[in-house]
Parts: C-alpha cells; sequence; structure tokens
C-alpha cells in the first residue's frame, strides 16, 4: 500500500545549518526563510541550544563529529547533508552523522523544500523502525522468563497448551506483552513462595 | 506599457518585445534565451502554466533575467528569478474551500487535469476536506484534452457531493461543465444552490466558450471584472500581467534600473503590487464571485491577503478563515 505522505509543519519550525559563511548558506537561509522556518547559522560548532532545532543542515565537505552535540548518528532531528564534494569519504562520513536527505551545492532556488520531507520522512521511519527494534529485542532477551513462566504453570497442574493460553490471557487482560506477563506469573510464585517459606 | 510610456516623470522607457511559443512548451526555454540574449531585455512578464514557468526558470538563471508570471499555481515554488503576480494556493484555494464549507457543505468531489495543478489543488483539497473533517467522495483526472467525461459524472451522481471542485482545463472542462449542466436538468440537486462547481482557474476568458452552463460557476481568484468600470481589465490575467508591469516601472524608478531582482523588490515604492521580499510573491486581494447573468459578481472579499506558497502557515495569524467583507446579493 502507498503510503500517505506526511506534510510537517513547516511554518515556525526552526532550521540550523552548521557551515562557514558562505554564499550557499545564504541562498539556503533565503529559501527556508521563504518556506516559513525561523534559521540559525553556525560554525564551527554547533551550540547546545541547536538540540531545540527541527532541522539541521550540515557541510559534508569540512565537517567532522566533534562539531555536534550528539554523538554520530544520533541527532534527536532530521538531518539533511550539504555536499559539495562526491568523493565516497566525504558522502560516506555524512551517512555516519545520520544525513537523512541531502542537497548539492552550490545551493540553488530549488530542492529545499523537498529536503525538508524527505529527511523527516526518512527521520521518522528511522525513528520508529528503531523503537521497533528495540522493543523486539527485549522480548528476544525474555524468551528465557517466558519458558520459565510456562514451566511454573505446567508444574501448577496445567498442560502445556493451557499453559500458553493463561500467559496469553493474562497478556491480553493486562494490556501487556506476554513477557511482561510472563515476569509477572514469576514474580508472583515469587512472593508466594517466600510466603510459603514465612508459614511453614 | 502604453500607461507606462506615457508617464514624462520615468528617466527610462519600455521597449516591447515579444515572444509567441504559441502554447508548446518547448519553445518557453529558447525563446526566452533568445530574448535575453539578443535583445537586452532582462525582464520577462509571461509564461501560463507551472510547466512553461519550469522550462524557463534554469534560463532566467543563468542569463540574469527576471520572469514575472501572471496566473494563478499551485505553489511551492520561491525561485528568485521570478515573481509570482497572481495567486498561491493560500490566496485561491484555501479561502475557496473554507468558504464553500461553511454554504454548502463538507462533502466534496474532487476533479482534475491530469498534470501538476490538478493533482496538487486536489491533494490540498483531501487535506483539508479531511482536517475539516468532511468527506471525499470522488478524486479523479483526465489526461489534458480527453473528454470524456461519462464515468466522473455517474460517480458525482451516485455519490452527491455538496459541491465539485473543478481543476480541469481546456476543453476537458467545457466538456464537463456541459455534462454537468445536463446532470443538473435531469436532478435540480445537482445546481449551484445545493451542488456549486467550484474552480481556481475559472476567468472571464472562459465564459464566451462556456456561455449559458458558465451560469452558477464559483471561483476564486485576485480580480474580478465588473462591467460598470470603464477600462477594466478582462481577467485577473490582464490585471496581474498589468500590475506587473506597473510594479516593475516603479521598482525600476526608485533607484537604479540595472539592480538586480531581490534589490528591485527590496525598494519601497507606492505604486504597484506589493510583493513579499521573502517569497517574491504578490500580497492579493483574494475574491471568491459567481457567474450571474454572465458575469462574476463578487460574493465575498479579503483584502491584502498575505501569500504563503508553501501552505506552512496555515495554522498561524493571517490566513482567512472569515470574509471581513460578505458580499449579500
Amino acid at each position: 500500500m502507498r503510503r500517505k505522505l506526511l506534510v510537517p509543519e513547516l511554518g515556525g519550525a526552526r532550521a540550523v545549518i552548521l557551515h562557514r559563511p558562505h554564499p550557499t548558506v545564504q541562498a539556503l537561509a533565503r529559501q527556508l526563510i521563504a518556506i516559513g522556518l525561523a534559521v540559525d547559522t553556525h560554525w564551527p560548532e554547533l551550540e547546545p541550544a541547536a538540540l531545540a532545532a527541527d532541522y539541521t543542515f550540515f557541510d559534508a565537505d569540512m565537517g567532522y563529529d566533534a562539531q555536534f552535540p550528539w554523538k554520530p548518528g544520533a541527532a534527536p532531528m532530521p538531518m539533511i547533508a550539504l555536499l559539495g564534494s562526491e568523493a565516497p569519504g566525504r558522502i560516506g562520513w555524512a551517512l555516519s552523522q545520520g544525513a537523512d536527505a541531502h542537497l548539492l551545492k552550490p545551493v540553488g532556488d530549488n530542492g529545499v523544500y523537498a529536503a525538508l520531507l524527505i529527511a523527516r520522512h526518512a527521520f521518522e521511519a528511522r525513528r520508529t523502525l528503531a523503537s521497533e527494534i528495540e522493543a523486539l529485542r527485549a522480548r528476544l532477551a525474555d524468551r528465557q522468563t517466558v519458558v520459565r513462566a510456562v514451566t511454573l504453570l505446567i508444574a501448577e497442574g496445567h498442560t502445556e497448551d493451557a499453559a500458553y493460553d493463561q500467559l496469553r490471557q493474562r497478556a491480553m487482560a493486562g494490556r501487556e506483552t506476554i513477557e511482561a506477563a510472563a515476569h509477572r506469573v514469576l514474580a508472583r510464585h515469587k512472593e508466594d513462595g517466600h510466603g510459603r517459606r514465612r508459614s511453614s | 506599457m502604453a500607461e507606462v510610456e506615457a508617464r514624462t516623470d520615468l528617466p527610462f522607457r519600455f521597449r516591447p518585445v515579444a515572444r509567441d511559443p504559441a502554447g508548446n512548451v518547448d519553445r518557453y526555454a529558447p525563446l526566452c534565451a533568445d530574448i535575453l540574449r539578443t535583445t537586452g531585455a532582462r525582464h520577462i512578464v509571461g509564461c501560463v502554466t507551472s510547466w512553461s514557468r519550469k522550462e524557463v526558470i534554469p534560463v532566467l538563471e543563468r542569463a540574469g533575467g527576471a520572469l514575472w508570471y501572471p496566473c494563478p499555481y499551485e505553489g511551492f515554488e520561491a525561485s528568485e528569478h521570478v515573481v509570482y503576480a497572481h495567486a498561491a494556493p493560500n490566496q485561491h484555494l484555501l479561502p475557496l474551500l473554507g468558504w464553500a464549507f461553511t454554504r454548502f457543505g463538507r462533502s466534496g468531489y474532487l476533479v482534475g487535469s491530469n498534470y501538476i495543478w490538478g493533482w496538487e489543488m486536489n491533494r490540498v483539497a483531501r487535506d483539508l476536506l479531511s482536517d475539516a473533517g468532511g468527506s471525499i467522495l470522488g478524486d479523479r483526472y483526465l489526461p489534458l484534452g480527453d473528454t470524456d467525461v461519462s464515468r466522473i459524472i455517474a460517480e458525482i451522481r451516485a455519490t452527491r457531493p455538496a459541491f465539485v471542485l473543478n481543476s480541469l482545463i481546456g476543453p476537458s472542462s467545457y466538456r464537463f461543465l456541459n455534462a454537468f449542466a445536463d446532470l443538473g436538468r435531469e436532478d435540480a440537486h445537482f445546481t449551484a444552490a445545493t451542488c456549486p462547481v467550484l474552480s481556481c482557474n475559472l476567468t472571464e476568458c472562459e465564459l464566451t466558450a462556456l456561455g449559458p452552463v458558465a451560469e452558477g460557476l464559483i471561483a476564486a481568484g485576485p480580480y474580478f471584472r465588473d462591467p460598470a468600470t470603464a477600462g477594466a481589465f478582462g481577467s485577473s490575467f490582464e490585471a496581474a500581467a498589468c500590475d506587473a508591469v506597473r510594479t516593475l516601472a516603479a521598482k525600476l524608478a526608485a533607484g537604479s534600473p540595472d539592480a538586480d531582482l531581490a534589490t528591485l523588490l527590496a525598494r519601497p515604492t507606492e505604486r504597484g503590487l506589493r510583493i513579499d521580499p521573502a517569497t517574491q510573491h504578490a500580497v492579493l486581494p483574494v475574491v471568491i464571485a459567481q457567474v450571474r447573468g454572465g458575469v462574476f459578481r463578487p460574493v465575498a472579499r479579503w483584502e491584502a491577503v498575505a501569500p504563503d506558497p508553501y501552505l506552512s502557515r496555515r495554522t498561524a495569524a493571517g490566513t482567512p478563515t472569515r470574509p471581513p467583507l460578505e458580499v449579500v446579493s
């Protein structure tokens, strides 16, 4: 299915440009202002205030890791590389910074709007995937928890199928993952175990 | 230009140079290059489609020329070499639909010619309808010049929208409007009082070709001809082109005429259009008018609407939602 392009709210959005003073910066700022964004220019380092920006445009020709107040690839906003040299080393470095889109220098009076939309789209897609992967990894790490919970339920007299089913139903009732339900089964068992030991 | 020539207070004269691409999109760039190379002209008033405008922009960039574009367009452009003298979507489509939603309802059928104007007008209309909680009952495109409108008419008949947004051009539009008028004679719902046809590209230029089926059509634009005014422009295209020439004369007269376009536009001038320096689009009135008795009659009007070619200030102040002047008739 074709996904509808989400057009971001650009009126009043903030863009920072990390580039030495240059006509490219003027041309880029003009287009951003025409589109409705507020623009700040920095060089050679992005100040911490840039963390609040909605978009970062950065020079891929003279850029280096220490310019950014975040780790390479961990920018909290869409990143757009300003490419002059098309040497693979520079493109590779721009990608390592997490470039979501690029503009070729010299920047003229078109391409900026498309770069904003493409970068926003790529950034959101990347962020959604990253959080999905993180959630899946966490669930994967809990495989043993699920196995132990099922084993416990079997020990309480359920068949294997019924044990799984009960775990699934607990997860549904608690609106949580099956792994979270398994954690609670184990926790309850631990409490019960302690209780039994105290009472005996 | 004759008006500028007749003035005795200007330190320069305008000499007209004309080239006619005859509507052939491949002729625009070479003829533009020819003007800039051989005639000494630096300012060109013209182009009638986004397609032709995009063809000449690279030529303007190379030769340092400027284009004054006198037609409505779908927005999403702000070339340093172009002055946009006619309306962008926040000056035609947004006020037109906002006005129509409150009067006719929020279920629309969208039809357009199969190119950028039709696509983008309908995309914006879809977004506006969705944002307003309305429904999009149809969204159809005809190839340029195609006149087979039977399927579109059948869908409109079946879905009974509260309005139709018509972004067809040329023969497709004429055929569609004739067929829609036939539909209205069969079923009175499909007439202007209950299901009007709205358009942002309908002007006086089309009225002769349309004849009586134009009756009741509603259009948005910066200008409509008032037949009671002597010497009124024939259409908003004429008005925008003339305003472009007047504005150019005023800007040139306010300093060195050899300045580049951005410098010219930065000069404050009394006469002519107000051009927003950030986008080089004109600040324009927005008029909604309905054809009554063969003439466009204004039904709503906003003064001095600032351009927003990227629709990025849509939710900010300044976008009209309700006209300060409502013409009751």
